[in-house]
């Protein structure tokens, strides 16, 4: 499994969507508002959105136009007559998206502490990973979850503004909702996204982080669970097969 | 007392439909070790059902499909018709990204001298996305290949091939035929068929019409060429079976 997570990490380089949304848009982001705005508590909570954003998008976005194009080609058909199990195949891939995503977080980290001053010390870093670790595999097995109900590239597009804008636009990534309107609140707490944005912060800003990490991850972890289980349920070797069939 | 081999796949009552169309309808077939059988037949006669449902790709809906190989996934080799390849990846990435789902570590030297056989070793660092129709072809030969199994499926293996393609993807299957690999093609060319195939079947409406040697079926149906023979039994629908 190891050759194979190796292969794709070196295939998702090259890959453009991952190059536009995995690399280009949270660096992007971080630089262009932390230059435009230069403030030290601005800068954390910009930071954590900039890699709950890489993560949203490198993991199920990126995910998403991957697994339908490869479906499309008949790659998952030619797979599937392999020895290789469907769930190696799919770590292998939530993997290698992990490690793609780790890389482009330490490059983020780097630039919030280098050129916006956020403190960030080893134990930080390590619950960081945690948060990361665990918000990839949830937002990966989304990402498969959208390209198995879409039947082409046009609805994975389609399917993945549906889900990641209002997720975006209600979590408080960039900017607070305190003074945004009731239901709006309801929304961001009833959404996973909020809570990666969340632990993500506490794991940079937070001076008990512990205490305040509990609840956040135990949602993303919650929401970790039910992704794979409906991503594994809903899975389709080719673009013919039938939702909620794992065979045949 | 005359032993002989168990059949390396054996399918017996076959049935497979989508929605209300029957796409194989009660088909009985054995692979032997070591033949080359050719299936042919019209477009949407159910060739493409059939491998699928002989490989374990498609669940059918009726009878069953008996492998005598131990783990038959690590001993079935598959190219299909369009090729697909992992974009992005280079030609020795995907080769070597297949040999790792066979559970298979291969060293770069093994890889390159598969490649080298099937024509691509200038194009190993290549993005495989960017090579020809018939040079993707090979690939997914040598991909088909790579775990070296006992049996081969191989899905119109010389279409859009150049003249000079097609000649050596012929002398290939002879090699592997050869090397006692058992081959199962599909194709349109009964040219191919004929010089490679120690057995053809024709399928027509999800059923075999038509099942021999060239020399049987030629016999059988009064034909000149198998091109006749062909558009003789998915015209009448008549059913034969030559020996």
């Amino acid at each position: 499994m190891i050759i194979i997570m190796r292969t794709m990490i070196r295939g998702l380089w090259r890959d453009s969507h991952t190059l536009i949304w995995n690399i280009l848009f949270p660096l992007g982001m971080l630089v262009g508002l932390g230059l435009y705005f230069r403030d030290p508590l601005y800068s954390e909570r910009l930071l954590a959105g900039a890699l709950a954003i890489n993560l949203l998008f490198g993991a199920t976005t990126a995910t998403a136009f991957y697994v339908i194009a490869q479906r499309h080609r008949g790659v998952y058909k030619l797979l599937r007559a392999t020895p290789l199990p469907t769930l190696s195949f799919v770590t292998a891939m939530t993997g290698a998206r992990l490690v793609l995503t780790m890389a482009i977080s330490v490059v983020l980290v780097g630039i919030g502490i280098g050129l916006f001053g956020v403190a960030a010390g080893p134990l930080r870093a390590g619950w960081m990973l945690v948060v990361l670790t665990i918000g990839s595999a949830g937002f990966t097995a989304l990402g498969f979850l959208l390209a198995n109900l879409a039947r082409d590239e046009t609805q994975v597009s389609i399917f993945s503004n549906l889900v990641s804008l209002p997720l975006i636009l209600t979590s408080g990534a960039f900017y607070s909702l305190e003074q945004a309107p009731g239901w709006v609140q309801t929304m961001s707490q009833l959404q996973p996204f909020h809570y990666l944005v969340e632990a993500l912060r506490v794991s940079i800003a937070s001076d008990t982080i512990l205490a305040d990490l509990w609840l956040p991850l135990g949602v993303l972890t919650a929401f970790a669970v039910l992704c794979a289980l409906l991503a594994a349920l809903t899975f389709r070797w080719d673009p013919e097969g039938r939702l909620f069939r794992l065979r045949g | 007392m005359n032993q002989h081999p168990p059949p390396l796949v054996r399918a017996e009552g076959l049935h497979k439909s989508y929605g209300h169309r029957q796409a194989i309808r009660g088909i009985d077939l054995a692979i032997w070790p070591g033949e080359t059988v050719a299936i042919i037949g019209p477009n949407g006669a159910g060739k493409s059902t059939l491998l699928d449902l002989l490989l374990g790709l498609r669940q059918p809906d009726g009878g069953k499909v008996h492998y005598s190989l131990p783990e038959p996934r690590r001993q079935i080799g598959l190219q299909l018709q369009n090729a697909p390849l992992f974009a992005g990846f280079t030609v020795l990435e995907n080769l070597r990204m297949f040999a790792a789902c066979y559970g298979l570590r291969c060293k770069k030297a093994e890889l390159l001298a598969m490649l080298e056989r099937c024509g691509l070793g200038e194009a190993a660092h290549t993005n495989a996305a960017h090579l020809s129709g018939g040079q993707q072809k090979w690939l997914a030969i040598a991909i088909a290949l790579v775990h070296q199994p006992r049996l081969l499926f191989l899905d119109e293996p010389a279409a859009a091939l150049d003249p000079r393609a097609r000649r050596q993807m012929r002398s290939w299957i002879a090699e592997l035929a050869a090397e006692g690999v058992s081959v199962v093609l599909t194709s349109h060319d009964m040219d191919e068929v004929q010089q490679v195939a120690d057995r053809i079947l024709l399928l027509q409406d999800g059923h075999i019409v038509a099942e021999g040697t060239a020399e049987a079926l030629l016999a059988t149906s009064g034909t000149s060429s198998l091109e006749d023979m062909y558009l003789k039994y998915t015209d009448t629908k008549e059913e034969v079976r030559g020996v």
